[in-house]
């Protein structure tokens, strides 16, 4: 019973993990095998290998579920821009206060004393002068997540910029762009967006994430820098150089697909670290100001009543740690998704 | 030569840092603004006076240059310092001295505890991998570096200061509250021990019960009420710490470093007698006494370690040395301890503060003003650690699992080295390396945490300086702020580059 | 568990002369035996057999050549001897030196095995020592761990031991940190780390496989030199069947975690009674024939996770039959004496005249 058949399934593109690969693949094309042994290896793209490895990491997966609840949430309960949402009260509008302002969520089920799962007319409560804190939780979330993102994706594109040009040009632009890099560096980045926080003061949260992003990529300068100048010794650059590419192509082309992991990481712990900026900045009255409202804002605002009204406090700042949370959750799945370290042994 | 070239590249980069932040300032707002819906009839001179000492009628790059000179005159010694007015007229030089200080000691003392805290857990966590304790740590990690500083400060502040001080005029501990601490300290002793299933579990069911005896017995006699460590305690703990150090630094098998750290438990364990009552004394207690008595301490150190030492003589002058300081500073906390019950008194109970850096005008004798100090800085220090104590661990756990890994740690063991020589003199040497940069860029992250704490607390401190600066639109005061956060910046970073050198040879400029 | 001391001349001066050491007395019988060791690892994927039942014995003075492709279990099973493998690991069967069994001592007892009387060198010297502290001071640790001497006669005979490698200047060497050292010159350290206690076996791993042709040469001639000095035996482990075939008198063919063919070194390059051994003899490229292409053995090893039944070369093998895929076979007997080989077709490969030839393609086999 032999049967000749053609070497089987190409040799896999990409590195193959141990879960991805079964038995290699035998030749079987001897006159003499009786029984054939056809495994195949199914070859994976990286960008699907690392997909895969992303959605394994249970922390990142319930970071990004949290983190995408936490934006539709926001957004839709009471909407944006004139655009409706389905949460009735505004966060603007001041009214009586009811029941001194206590929380009309219940979650208590009616044996232990509570109502069951009752949501009220001010689940969250209601501030000093009436308005539903649950809209003015809501609505500065928006502002905050915002305004993190925005300085996320600022800081990202200038830093990737400042870092490829020095790290690839090396020489004059490298030293000139390096020594201001360190200038900005020496300045604290609290102080750096206190600073600016002030100057944009009453610009609105769209000015203040602008400004601060704008300052704010030092850190993935230096990195991306860093990931420039060992790139550009490697061998494949010198390959496309001869091949006669222009440096442009070099970089777009060749070395940031390579660098790329490494900046959505930082990309990603930047947001997480500006979403605590932000909230800090607003704390001290440097960062988002009245009429606007901020996470931070209602915190500071509101600190003085926290023995009789704790929940003014605890709702903001659950919402501030939960996308700090699920940000940096996020970011670290995929540092492990674009590097994996060794497998886990079950001993 | 290397020193100096860094130090004038540093130099020259807080120059045109500073210009930087003097123009943001300056520029971030109207300095004037508060004067002119002023309704009193001398507006106008006001206005005029604060034209005059702020140097409105200047052009801001002409202002930066008066300023800088101004600053300039610090440099000399003898001459005085110059770094201009606030808003209301007072001398920025003089406002800074008194803020300096606080904020320094908050910040040292926080980048210190955080330092040795989150290193040590974070090496634990690698060496113990998968285990409990490393998810534990792990995720605690994850969960500070994402609350916002100024959060958990003012939880602390609520929570802690208040319910602490009420808890501690009727400072009992029930039967509940009792157990479940004993649970929780008997799954952290399993944890932190390690070793296997069986084991841990012995570990855990001893720790459990030996905290909760201890919590019953303390809330009987209610030691928080006069908490004191006492002769008996201070003598166990020392040598306790004694085979502790021995046995990390050097291996229970080296008896001979065994024996020093001993004999120094012994001697100090008998100098309390002397030492506390010394230091107890109003007249005594002074910072130089204790300096020189820490300095003797080493000296008795090198001197039984030269004894017993045997082959390690340096090993076991370290250990018997730091058996020796521990074992001081075990007095030390005693005598404060003792102090608490004066220093409640005149607190009106709330022994935890949670406003300002200390009481002012506190008349007390140096334990009690260090007692004052300690209290001021307890919570804030707290919060600031936390976050950096986060970063630690998390890079001190990465660093050491990457370390363990090395070629060289698998040739330590095929040396036939014991694991604790090969974990302690190899990997872990290694491991701090990485560390040290990372701890020049937290050091940032301190002073940024620093400023937002001391407006939580109401210090009057250079973080108050800095706010009150920005938003008065008052250049000055943020620059005085600048000029000592980014000099102790410059100087932590070049530490923490000498570590470096001093830790990897690699780099040294032969 | 008591070693008999080694009886020693007074401590040396370290000025390069190599001092005499009276030979141990030693109990009779091999001095190395390894008794069906397997090791299995436990992964997210399933058990890793890395090594199935693999046995061999030393002698003293004996230079054995364990050879075989990357995944064979050639430098885990000698991990295993040293005991250098992960908790994780599930190692059984037996290894003795001088016939007490390694593997069921105590952790202490191991460790003071471990650097004295079995020592090993491993493949890539750049990354084997310790950057922050100078070799003197690895030397002497490797030294103080075993023997309670002061420091400065530990460092004393680490200077003699990098005289002995043939590193000029060895005293002012000591001070010097592996950075300051070449390739070569690091592996003549680890080297001299691993006589520094007269140890009985020196484990080599892949030991030149990281460096230059020209420099291999010399160090493997170094290790022989070291042998003979401190005579002890040598466990050499490499792909390079060049590297074998200068050095050792005996050799262990490896695949798939256990051993395929044992014999000494020339017979088993002569006459090869294992088919896998002839493909690797084939593929050697020489310098005598006349173009014609490369032939390497084709397929791949199969994993180690999922083994098919029967033997696991079969599907590699030209001269594979039915049978071969029922049972694994052990190791068979030939008619060399003291060779065996795990074929059940080894009389086959014997009447061959040249074995090599049946993994070309025109090849007409049996």
């Amino acid at each position: 019973m032999s049967t000749t058949r053609p070497p089987s399934s190409p040799v896999p593109a990409a590195p193959v993990t141990p879960a991805d690969a079964g038995p290699v693949a035998a030749a079987a094309d001897r006159p003499g095998t009786q029984v054939e042994r056809e495994f195949t290896i199914r070859a994976m793209s990286s960008r699907e290998l690392i997909t895969r490895r992303f959605l394994r990491h249970r922390g990142a997966l319930g970071g990004m579920i949290v983190f995408l609840t936490t934006i539709v949430l926001a957004f839709s309960s009471i909407g944006v821009a004139g655009i409706p949402g389905w949460w009735g009260l505004d966060y603007a509008s001041p009214a009586t206060v009811v029941e001194g302002g206590r929380m009309s969520l219940d979650v208590m089920p009616s044996f232990l004393d509570g109502d069951g799962l009752a949501i009220g007319r001010h689940p969250f409560g209601q501030d000093d002068i009436g308005r539903d804190y649950f809209a003015l939780t809501m609505r500065g979330t928006q502002i905050s997540l915002m305004i993190c993102l925005l300085v996320g994706l600022l800081a990202t594109l200038i830093g990737v910029l400042i870092g490829a040009a020095a790290g690839f040009y090396r020489g004059k632009t490298e030293a000139v762009l390096m020594r201001i890099t360190d200038v900005l560096i020496t300045i604290p980045l609290l102080v750096i967006a206190a600073v600016l926080g002030a100057n944009a003061a009453g610009s609105g949260p769209v000015v203040l994430a602008a400004m601060i992003g704008l300052l704010y990529w030092t850190t993935l300068a230096r990195l991306v820098r860093g990931e420039f100048l060992s790139l550009r010794e490697k061998e494949f650059v010198e390959a496309a150089r001869a091949m006669g590419a222009s440096s442009g192509r070099i970089i777009v082309r060749h070395i940031l697909p390579n660098a790329l992991g490494t900046i959505i990481v930082s990309a990603t712990l930047t947001v997480a670290a500006a979403i605590i900026l932000e909230t800090s900045l607003s704390f001290l009255g440097l960062g988002v100001q009245a009429p606007d409202t901020s996470l931070g804002l209602l915190i500071s605002s509101y600190e003085g009543a926290f023995q009789t009204r704790p929940w003014l406090f605890y709702w903001p700042a659950l919402f501030i740690v939960a996308i700090a949370l699920s940000v940096n959750f996020i970011g670290d799945g995929l540092r492990d998704a674009f590097d994996p370290k060794q497998t886990r042994v079950r001993a | 030569m290397f020193v100096v070239r860094r130090l004038a590249v540093s130099f020259i980069t807080l120059l045109l840092a500073t210009f930087v932040v003097y123009v943001l300032v300056a520029n971030a707002g109207d300095p004037l603004g508060d004067l002119r819906t002023d309704p009193s009839p001398n507006r106008d001179d006001k206005i005029r006076a604060r034209i005059d000492d702020l140097n409105l009628d200047q052009s801001v790059p002409q202002r930066y240059v008066t300023w800088i000179t101004g600053a300039g005159t610090c440099l000399v010694p003898g001459g005085g310092c110059d770094l201009g007015k606030n808003v209301r007229g007072q001398d920025v030089s003089t406002l800074v001295g008194q803020a300096a200080s606080s904020t320094l000691r908050l910040v040292l003392i926080a980048t210190i505890l955080a330092i040795m805290v989150g290193i040590a857990l974070g090496v634990v966590a690698a060496l113990r991998q998968y285990s409990g304790l490393d998810y534990t740590t792990t995720f605690s990690a994850f969960l500070f570096y994402s609350l916002p500083v100024f959060a958990f400060a003012v939880l602390l502040k609520q929570y802690f200061a208040i319910r602490a001080n009420d808890w501690l005029r009727d400072p009992r501990i029930d039967v509940s509250t009792a157990l479940a601490l004993a649970v929780l300290s008997g799954l952290a002793w399993g944890a932190l021990l390690g070793g296997d299933r069986r084991r841990r579990w012995i570990v855990r069911g001893v720790a459990a019960v030996l905290t909760f005896g201890v919590l019953q017995y303390l809330s009987a006699v209610e030691w928080f009420r006069r908490p004191s460590l006492g002769p008996v305690l201070i003598t166990v703990l020392a040598f306790a710490v004694a085979v502790g150090f021995a046995a990390l630094l050097a291996g229970l098998q080296r008896r001979n470093v065994l024996y020093g750290a001993l004999t120094m438990a012994a001697i100090g364990s008998v100098a309390q007698f002397a030492v506390i009552p010394f230091l107890e004394d109003r007249t005594w207690a002074t910072w130089t006494n204790i300096a020189l008595l820490g300095l003797l301490t080493i000296a008795v150190g090198v001197g039984v370690g030269w004894a017993f030492g045997g082959l390690d003589k340096g090993q076991a002058i370290r250990v018997a040395s730091l058996t020796g300081l521990v074992t001081g500073g075990f007095m030390v906390v005693d005598i404060m301890l003792r102090s608490v019950p004066d220093y409640s008194r005149s607190q009106r109970g709330r022994v935890f503060a949670t406003v300002g850096s200390n009481t002012p005008d506190f008349q007390g004798d140096f334990w009690q003003r260090m007692l004052d100090l300690s209290s001021h800085l307890v919570l804030p220090t707290i919060s600031i650690m936390l976050v950096s104590m986060a970063s630690y661990s998390r890079y001190a756990r990465a660093s050491m699992l990457e370390v363990l890994n090395q070629d060289y740690v698998r040739t330590a063991r095929a040396k036939g080295l014991t694991e604790r020589t090969v974990v302690v003199r190899h990997a872990f040497r290694n491991a701090l390396i990485p560390l040290t940069t990372l701890a020049a860029i937290d050091f940032g992250a301190v002073i940024g945490g620093a400023v937002i704490t001391e407006a939580v607390f109401a210090w009057r401190g250079m973080g108050r300086l800095f706010v009150e600066g920005l938003i008065q639109v008052d250049p000055n005061p943020v620059m005085g702020f600048f000029i000592v956060t980014s000099v102790a910046y410059v100087v932590f970073n070049m530490l923490a580059d000498i570590a470096y050198a001093y830790l990897d040879p690699r780099i040294r400029i032969s | 568990m008591a070693v008999p001391d080694r009886e020693r001349e007074p401590a040396p001066t370290g000025d390069g002369t190599r001092s005499r050491r009276a030979p141990r007395q030693r109990a009779e019988g091999p001095l190395l035996q390894v008794e069906n060791l397997s090791v299995d690892f436990p992964t997210e994927d399933g058990i890793v057999h890395a090594v199935r039942g693999v046995s061999y014995t030393l002698t003293e003075r004996g230079v054995l050549g364990i050879v075989g492709e990357s995944g064979s279990g050639k430098s885990v099973a000698s991990m295993a001897v040293m005991g250098l493998l992960p908790k994780s690991a599930r190692i059984s069967g037996r290894v003795l030196l001088e016939g007490q069994d390694v593997l069921r001592m105590s952790a202490p007892a191991q460790r003071s095995i471990r650097g004295r009387r079995v020592a090993m060198i491993f493949q890539d010297p750049m990354t084997a020592l310790n950057p922050v502290y100078s070799i003197g001071d690895q030397l002497a640790e490797a030294v103080r761990s075993h023997e309670a001497v002061p420091k400065r006669v530990a460092l004393s005979r680490a200077a003699e031991m990098l005289d002995l490698v043939g590193i000029p200047r060895p005293k002012e060497r000591l001070n010097s940190y592996p950075h300051e050292f070449s390739g070569g010159m690091r592996q003549r350290v680890m080297i001299a780390m691993a006589i520094i206690n007269d140890p009985d076996v020196i484990i080599a791993d892949e030991p030149t496989t990281a460096l230059d042709v020209t420099v291999q040469a010399q160090i493997l001639e170094t290790l022989v030199e070291v042998k003979n000095a401190v005579n002890a035996a040598i466990v050499l482990i490499t792909h390079d069947l060049g590297v074998v075939a200068g050095l050792a008198d005996h050799v262990l063919v490896m695949y798939a975690g256990r051993a395929v063919e044992l014999g000494s070194t020339r017979e088993v390059f002569t006459a090869p009674r294992m088919p896998y051994t002839a493909g690797l003899l084939g593929s050697i490229p020489n310098l005598d024939t006349q173009g014609g292409r490369l032939r390497p053995i084709p397929g791949a090893p199969p994993s180690l996770i999922n083994l098919p039944p029967g033997c696991p070369f079969s599907p590699r093998c030209p001269l594979a039959i039915d049978e071969c895929q029922r049972t694994e076979p052990d190791l068979y007997e030939t008619d060399l004496r003291m060779h065996t080989a795990a074929c059940i077709r080894w009389d086959t490969m014997a009447d061959l005249p040249d074995p090599r030839t049946i993994f070309r393609p025109t090849a007409v086999v049996p």
